[in-house]
Parts: structure tokens; C-alpha cells; sequence
């Protein structure tokens, strides 16, 4: 019987979720913040042949704190490999080697479909956001895609006013038909009231688990898309000693992950 | 006919040489060795309707962009990383201000590899992303130019075709180069080689000279070889706010107050005035710095020296 303290985070809790989706030798492609901690959890714990890399060119990084962006300096010490761009998301990731691309984005739909282009029209934007990035290809290419998401109805979505990444894109057989490679796509969708997976049949996503201090009810009222619900729904498995223990003591000494309750990730 | 001697000049005659208004400019970094020095000048010299691209843009593209220096931008992403949202860049495409600039949207595998293709002589390249997304649905300056779909002379296959990049000038920051700008680089690469070999004429901006001999030593470290380069400018501390391996570190709070001075338009006008048209050159850059921080925050960016195992090409 695992054992699971009640004194941890929101964050934590989003972090062990990610971590429990990573596979022993997965090759993960990241960014920073949340993606980084969930891989490292995973390769502390069950996935310790895991391997970690970021977009700019890094393969394997040791780094001696947790790294603020993808061109971090401290991703460069002790890395097996720094190469460039083409070498991780050509080389690696459109040759089809990258099991796993963390996302997250600024609204994501119910087919996991991400925008981080604009808010608003494309001409006349509320809000223009950072663009694409490493995201599209991430989506388009790695054989499973985890997005971590805020749930209230501004942030998901049942249609996002910019596909900047591909989900389902409008439902089954859409990604086939654009010539995106087979067995690719969102996986899950975690968020700080939920697990949703995808029903690879409508390409929607549905409730798998909601998170201990939550409800079915309370999930599908901050879902703005008819929420179906799994028929095994249960209550989120809590983040165990043994995942905490790696990541106080570890991964993130000095809390660096609070810093995503102060942005509403509770 | 011997060699020539030297490729070595200031920034300030680097950028009045070869940077014309209206160039198309590839301009290298990812945080890492961002050319921030040419950046300054560049922005100091008062350049017009240029068009940028690179992978990954930042703090530096956005203060070009509020210099008002910049008409289009081929682009894949542009924030200031862990401080958010680019506010020049937002105050250009929302409210116009200075100008509304041309965007031009790809990916950071789909633009780097327009950018390998330019550098090959290859006229396109196929690309298996921005397939289905929205991407494909916004044309901006290169119309019906910015993709093709076509089906695969080979299988049939749905295949996406982006064009070869072929900036007019490349403006990279590298560690080390010799005087006729043999260039040497180590840690994140980002898209600065291909950036750099895609363009008609390289500026490279080093952190130190070196002899031909020293780049002899370790030449699988080169990015560009001499004949594609056309100046060479040596600026220590030349990718500040960013970083350099084995330099110096990333200086995040001088980025947090590049982003507080940004959130205005006064703001942002200020530190211009203060860190950009307010010196001449790099040098009284860093005695303002200094002048500003104090030493002890300049030392304390300075990288502590942990050398490799020196490699031998010996046989």
C-alpha cells in the first residue's frame, strides 16, 4: 500500500500526474516549468531510462537548478549532447524519434487543440501571444502529446480562436487526412481540477479523474463543452511519498513550482 | 595576391558597411550569444524597414521592433521567456505603436529548416508540420509563397513545401573567431549556423580573437569558415543581457527591468535613451553598466572556468 501525505500542492499534484505518463526509455522532448519537473520526476522514480531533451539543442542536461527557459545556461554543463535546432526537432523529433511532448497552452479545445498565437481575430488581436515556437511540430510529430491547462472556461475551450497546434484538429480521421503520422496526438490533458484523455473514436477529450478536493459536477461546470465522463471515473491518486520525497528534496529544493499557485494553478 | 590581413573593425563600421535599409537580416541566439552589441548599433544607427527572422526571438527582436526599425519579421515565436509576453511586439500588432509590422508565421522546426535550405542551395524543403493548423490559414508579405501542398512525386503523399531563406546580411555572436572570421561556438546552438550560412554576407561579433593557430587546434568547433564572412567585430560582453558559455551568465534582473521600462512607451523610450543611444559603443556600455551596478554585480556574472578535456587531431 503506497503511502500519501495530504500536505502537498496543486502543482505538485499536476506534476505527478505528467510524471505517471512517462514510460521507462520514453524519449521526452520539454520545456521548462512543469514539463521538466514531471520528466524528472518520472526518470527519479519509475522511468529512471527515461531521456530528457529541450528544442534548442539539448540532449540528457544535468543541470543544477531547474532551468527557466529551453536556452537556460544551465542546461549546458554536463548535457551528453548540444547540437541545434534541426538536430532535436528535425534529427530527433520529425524522424519520429520523440515518444513524449510536453504542452501547455493559453486556451486549449476539446479536441486538444492549443493556441498560443492570438486572443481574438488574427488581423486585429485582443491579446497576441508568442507564436508557435517549438509547439506545432511538438504536437504535429511526438507519438504522445501531455498539455497541462488551467480549467476555467476562459482557458478551455470548445473551439480555439487559433489552432496554433494540432489536436483532433475537428474530429476523427482529421489528422490522417492531413498526413500527420499514425499513433500521433494528445494523450491527456492535465489541469488543476482534472485528468481528461481523449476518446479516439470523436477525438474529444473526456473526464478520466478529478482531483481530491473537487467533483465530476464541479469539472463539467468549468468545461465549456458538453464534458462526457469516464465510465471508471474516479478520484486523482494522490502525489505519493515517494514522488514528493524527489521532488522537495531533489528536483526542487527551493520551491521554484509555488510559483504556479501564484498563477492560479490551485 | 597573399591572404588579406584582416576582416576586423568596429561594430559602429560593421553595421554603416554592410546593414542597409531594407535588408533582410538573420540574426542569431537563443538567449545564448545573442549579438546584442550589433543589436544596439543597429538600432543607434537608425536602420529602416528591416526584415528579421530567427528561431526563438526575445528581448532583442522586441527592442528593435519598439526602436521602430523593423517592417516584417519571419517568425515562429517572440516573448521575453520567464518574464512574459513581449510588450513591444504586442503594442506593434495591437495598437500600431510605433508602427504595425508584418508577421509572417512558421515553426521552430519549419523555419530552421527553410533556413538549411538557403545555406544548401536547396530552392525548398519538405516539412511534415503546420499540416492542419493555422498556420496554413494566415498569409502575410509572401502570399501563396509561404508554403505549397503538394502530393509526393514519390508515395502520393500529402507533403508541405516551405521555401529556402536567403537573408542579405547574418549577424551572429559567437565565443571565438580568428581575424578573417573563422568562427567557433560551443553550447545551445539554436538556428546560427544555418542562419548564418543561409545569408549572402556574416558579421561576426566574438567574445575574443584568436590566431589561426588557436582555431587549428579544435577546428570541429567552427561554424562559419572565413570566406563567408565579412567583418569581424570583437565585443567582450557582447551578448549581455544574454549569455555566452564559458563567458558569462544570463542577467535576469536587468531583464525584469527591460520588461517593467517596456510596459510604457515612455518607459520603453528611456531605456533606450540610457542603455542604447545614450553610449557610443559596447565599451561605455559596460563603464555604464559598471558605472550603474557596481563591479561586484558585473563579476558576478562572470562564468567560473571549468575546462573540458582538451581534444587531440593528432594521428
Amino acid at each position: 500500500m503506497k503511502n500519501h501525505p495530504d500536505d502537498y500542492t496543486k502543482p505538485e499534484l499536476m506534476a505527478c500526474c505528467g510524471a505517471r505518463e512517462i514510460r521507462d526509455y520514453d524519449v521526452v522532448l520539454v520545456g521548462t516549468g512543469f514539463p521538466t519537473m514531471c520528466a524528472n520526476i518520472a526518470s527519479h522514480t519509475h522511468a529512471p531510462n527515461a531521456r530528457l531533451m529541450q528544442e534548442s539543442g539539448v540532449f540528457d542536461a544535468q543541470p543544477k537548478r531547474p532551468a527557466l527557459s529551453v536556452g537556460d545556461p544551465c542546461l549546458n554543463p554536463g548535457a551528453a549532447m548540444i547540437g541545434t535546432l534541426l538536430d532535436i526537432m528535425g534529427m530527433f523529433l520529425q524522424a519520429g524519434w520523440v515518444d513524449v511532448g510536453f504542452l501547455s497552452g493559453s486556451q486549449v479545445d476539446k479536441y486538444g487543440n492549443i493556441n498560443t498565437t492570438v486572443i481574438g481575430d488574427y488581423n486585429n488581436p485582443k491579446s497576441r501571444l508568442p507564436g508557435s515556437g517549438g509547439a506545432n511540430p511538438m504536437g504535429s510529430l511526438a507519438k504522445k502529446v501531455l498539455i497541462i491547462a488551467l480549467h476555467d472556461t476562459r482557458r478551455l475551450a470548445e473551439r480555439v480562436d487559433f489552432i496554433t497546434t494540432p489536436g483532433y484538429i475537428d474530429g476523427p480521421g482529421a489528422r490522417e487526412r492531413w498526413g500527420l503520422p499514425p499513433d500521433t496526438g494528445p494523450q491527456v490533458i492535465i489541469t488543476n481540477k482534472a485528468v481528461m484523455r481523449f476518446d479516439k473514436a470523436t477525438g474529444e477529450a473526456y473526464l478520466a479523474t478529478y482531483h481530491p478536493d473537487t467533483s465530476i459536477e464541479e469539472v463539467r461546470e468549468n468545461t465549456p463543452w458538453d464534458l462526457k465522463v469516464a465510465d471508471d471515473v474516479h478520484e486523482t491518486e494522490p502525489p505519493t511519498e515517494e514522488e514528493l520525497r524527489v521532488l522537495r528534496e531533489v528536483l526542487d529544493p527551493t520551491r521554484k513550482l509555488s510559483a504556479y499557485e501564484r498563477r492560479g494553478y490551485v | 595576391m597573399g591572404y588579406e590581413m584582416t576582416k576586423v573593425v568596429t561594430m559602429k563600421e560593421a553595421v554603416a558597411e554592410h546593414v542597409n535599409d531594407g535588408d533582410f537580416l538573420f540574426i542569431g541566439g537563443y538567449i545564448c550569444r545573442t549579438p546584442f552589441a550589433a543589436i544596439h548599433e543597429i538600432i543607434r544607427q537608425g536602420k529602416k524597414e528591416l526584415t528579421l527572422t530567427r528561431s526563438n526571438a526575445a528581448d532583442d527582436f522586441d527592442m528593435m521592433i519598439g526602436a521602430g526599425v523593423v517592417k516584417r519579421f519571419i517568425a515562429t515565436f517572440l516573448s521575453l521567456g520567464f518574464f512574459g509576453l513581449g510588450r513591444c511586439y504586442r503594442r506593434s500588432i495591437e495598437k500600431g505603436v510605433p508602427h504595425k509590422i508584418e508577421v509572417e508565421e512558421y515553426t521552430n522546426l519549419s523555419l530552421p529548416m527553410m533556413l538549411m535550405a538557403g545555406a544548401m542551395g536547396m530552392p525548398f524543403v519538405p516539412v511534415k508540420d503546420m499540416a492542419g493548423s493555422d498556420l496554413m490559414n494566415v498569409k502575410s508579405f509572401m502570399g501563396d509563397d509561404k508554403y505549397k501542398v503538394i502530393n509526393s512525386p514519390f508515395d502520393g503523399s500529402l507533403t508541405i513545401l516551405v521555401p529556402a531563406l536567403h537573408p542579405d546580411v547574418a549577424i551572429i555572436h559567437v565565443q571565438q573567431a580568428d581575424e578573417l572570421g573563422n568562427a567557433q561556438m560551443w553550447g545551445i546552438g539554436g538556428d546560427c549556423q544555418v542562419g548564418a550560412n543561409a545569408a549572402k554576407k556574416v558579421i561576426v561579433s566574438c567574445e575574443r580573437i584568436v590566431s589561426r593557430e588557436t582555431i587549428g587546434k579544435d577546428p570541429s568547433r567552427t561554424i562559419v569558415p572565413d570566406f563567408r564572412v565579412v567583418a569581424v567585430v570583437e565585443e567582450p560582453f557582447g551578448a549581455h543581457p544574454g549569455y555566452t558559455p564559458g563567458f558569462y551568465d544570463v542577467d535576469f534582473s536587468f531583464g525584469y527591468q527591460y520588461q517593467q521600462a517596456s510596459n510604457t512607451v515612455e518607459g520603453f523610450q528611456k531605456f533606450l535613451d540610457e542603455w542604447v543611444f545614450g553610449v557610443k559603443n559596447r565599451t561605455e556600455y559596460i563603464q555604464h553598466y559598471v558605472e550603474r551596478f557596481g563591479y561586484s554585480t558585473f563579476r558576478n556574472l562572470q562564468a567560473e572556468f571549468d575546462y573540458g578535456y582538451p581534444v587531440s587531431y593528432t594521428y
